[in-house]
């Protein structure tokens, strides 16, 4: 199961994963209809204390959100380490957003839809690893931190 | 092998269930609801009503659920007694269930007031399925609906009649709206928000009578003004389903009173959800916090623990989320403070042009509450603060500025549960 890691160190803060997270998630996945679509990315980037943290949902073992969804519209797949939004039960009540201990899902008011990152379902790579030009953005197994420890 | 009953087939039943699977695969587990359905969203219902959500939507678990989990689901009957000493409930045809390990997740009913006419056609409180089946029958002859109460459940009942096309009017006894979980200035974003599209609200009013023969005309009010109506909705707070536990030992108070494992006083008696007080974290005293995420965290621990474990629960706390015409809105845990109250800090933001309002509560550092109108964003790390006690001290002045987001609060936080920066 492969997870999201970010090299502090080597994030400039160029936005490029920003981008094509929008691109990915665009109906023809063009940065034109990205911009059109006033696409929202899953992913931010944020600026503290002279550097820069890409966030984007961390899909917890421990999922307060997926439990505090109150339409059943939330689900963790074990298997694939997952947390599944089905847009269609969605109901735009932002309890998950009241949960999220990360702060990862982003309310888009105007869709009324919580928007959080779902790894680029089914392709092999997220589009922000690809995108990421200094290669900050790791798409790891989980025992790869037990490696960068030791 | 045990045998677990469960009195009450919504929130927090059903997130009790499903902790004790992952504990306990083989024991047996009796759910009991005295509705007819099983599971649903209940707090879906005035989606259902609006017609923004359709009734298969509101089933909370896939239908083979029950089977899977190897329930016995017993719907449509009412518990009506609790016999702790023979470790057994009584049903309403008399049937006697045993158990080992009972929970009562029996939530709660509408509070209808003691007022003349209240029992007349056309006057329902909103709390199921059924509730809104029963409206529906009357919409196709109501022009105009009144709603009794500024709370949660009053102004959704209201957007739903609203998106319907029925006149509403919601008839409020304090001065503002929400004020369970709003300050006067936060409850006038949405008090706006709901009067610009069109529905009226009456403050400082409440009703007296409900006037008719057998069916609902009007409603009176207590200045006399009378306002022609068929449809009248109560939404004016809830009371506990704990009439099953009245005649016996376990301790209650306005709801089931549960310690730190959920737990009644009877040792293999727990309680969860809207039937039930506990400890606030917040309030530091213990309330019912009437709420689903409240709800479903309570049967998980009381899940949990009636499989075996000792897990303790961290307290509950006010939290709701809610959205009218596109106006969001988040209130965590204190959100009003006494006046002159000098022990509290306030941080504030009202930006009327933008319709945006912050406002966070401190004591001795720690943010004990807040409330989010407009921009919810990172609302969830408020409520991590809250719940972590996090001494805040370092970043005051962030908490509330453009960029905050959980880089500033990650090293503040004493458990750090998934690591993502390398
Ligand atoms: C319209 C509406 C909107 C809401 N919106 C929100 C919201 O936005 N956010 C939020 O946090 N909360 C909201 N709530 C509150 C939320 O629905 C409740 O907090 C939650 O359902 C509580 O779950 P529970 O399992 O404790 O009880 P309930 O959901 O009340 O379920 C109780 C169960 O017990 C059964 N039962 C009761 N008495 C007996 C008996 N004697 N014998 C057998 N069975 C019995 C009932 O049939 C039912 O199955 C809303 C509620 C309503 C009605
Ligand atoms: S949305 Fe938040 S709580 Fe849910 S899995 Fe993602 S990071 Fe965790
Ligand atoms: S906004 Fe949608 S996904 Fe989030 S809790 Fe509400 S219904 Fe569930």
């Amino acid at each position: 199961m492969k997870r999201l890691y970010y090299r502090i160190d080597k994030c400039l803060g160029c936005r490029s994963c920003e981008i094509a997270c929008a691109v990915a998630h665009a109906g023809e996945e063009t940065l034109f209809c990205a911009i059109k679509q006033k696409v929202l990315p899953r992913k931010k980037v944020y600026f503290f204390e002279g550097k820069n943290f890409p966030l984007s949902c961390l899909h917890c073992k421990e999922h307060p959100c997926v439990d505090a969804c109150m339409a059943g519209a939330l689900v963790y797949d074990k298997e694939k380490g997952l947390v599944i939004h089905n847009e269609e039960r969605c109901v735009g009540c932002w309890i998950c957003v009241m949960v999220c201990p990360y702060g990862a899902i982003r309310p888009d008011i105007n869709r009324k839809i919580p928007v959080r990152c779902d790894k680029c379902k089914n392709k092999d790579e997220p589009a922000c690893v690809k995108a990421c030009p200094t290669t900050a953005i790791l798409w790891q197994e989980e025992d790869f931190l037990l490696e960068v420890k030791k | 092998m045990k045998q677990f009953v469960i009195a009450g087939n919504s929130a927090a039943g059903i997130s009790a269930v499903e902790a004790i699977r992952t504990k306990d695969k083989e024991s047996k587990i009796i759910v009991i609801s005295d509705e007819d359905y099983p599971s649903y969203c209940r707090c879906l219902i005035s989606y259902y009503l609006a017609g923004e959500v359709g009734e298969d939507k509101l089933l909370y678990r896939p239908e083979n659920f029950y089977k899977d989990y190897n329930i016995e689901l017993i719907l449509n009957k009412k518990v009506l007694r609790v016999d702790p000493k023979k470790n057994r409930v009584i049903l309403e045809d008399k049937t006697q269930l045993n158990f080992d390990y009972l929970l009562i997740a029996t939530g709660a009913s509408p509070k209808f007031p003691d007022i003349a006419g209240i029992k007349k056609r056309g006057v329902f409180g909103f709390r199921t399925i059924k509730d809104v089946k029963d409206i529906e029958k009357i919409l196709p002859y109501t022009k105009t609906a009144c709603v009794l109460g500024g709370g949660l459940i009053g102004l959704k009942v209201a957007y739903a009649l609203h998106r319907r096309n029925i006149e509403t009017k919601i008839i409020i006894k304090s001065r503002q709206v929400l004020s369970q979980i709003l300050d006067f200035e936060a409850a006038r974003f949405v008090q706006k928000k709901l009067e610009e599209n069109g529905i009226e609200i009456i403050f400082g009013q409440d009703a007296v009578e409900i006037i008719g023969d057998g069916d609902t005309k009007a409603i009176k009010l207590e200045s006399g003004k009378i306002i022609g109506c068929s449809l009248v909705i109560v939404g004016k707070g809830i009371i506990p389903n704990i009439d099953l536990v009245k005649e016996t030992n376990i301790k209650f108070n306005e709801g089931i009173i549960s310690n730190e494992y959920m737990q009644t006083n009877i040792p293999n008696i727990y309680t969860a959800g809207d039937v039930c007080e506990s400890f606030d974290i917040t309030l530091g005293t213990y309330a019912i916090n009437a709420l689903w995420p409240v709800a479903i965290e309570q049967g998980k621990v009381a899940g949990l623990n009636m499989a075996g474990e000792s897990f303790k629960y961290e307290g509950s706390l006010g939290m709701n989320s809610l959205e009218f015409f596109g106006l969001a809105v988040v209130s965590l845990g204190m959100y009003r403070i006494k006046e002159n109250d000098t022990s509290f800090e306030e941080l504030k933001i009202c930006d009327e042009k933008r319709n945006i309002y912050k406002k966070l509560i401190l004591k001795n550092n720690l943010l004990v509450g807040g409330i989010l109108i407009g921009d919810i964003r990172n609302s969830g790390l408020y409520l991590r603060l809250i719940k972590e006690k996090v001494d805040v001290s370092a970043i005051k002045e962030k908490l509330l500025a453009e960029n905050f987001s959980y880089p500033v609060i990650k090293d503040l936080l004493k458990k750090e549960k998934e690591k993502i920066y390398v």
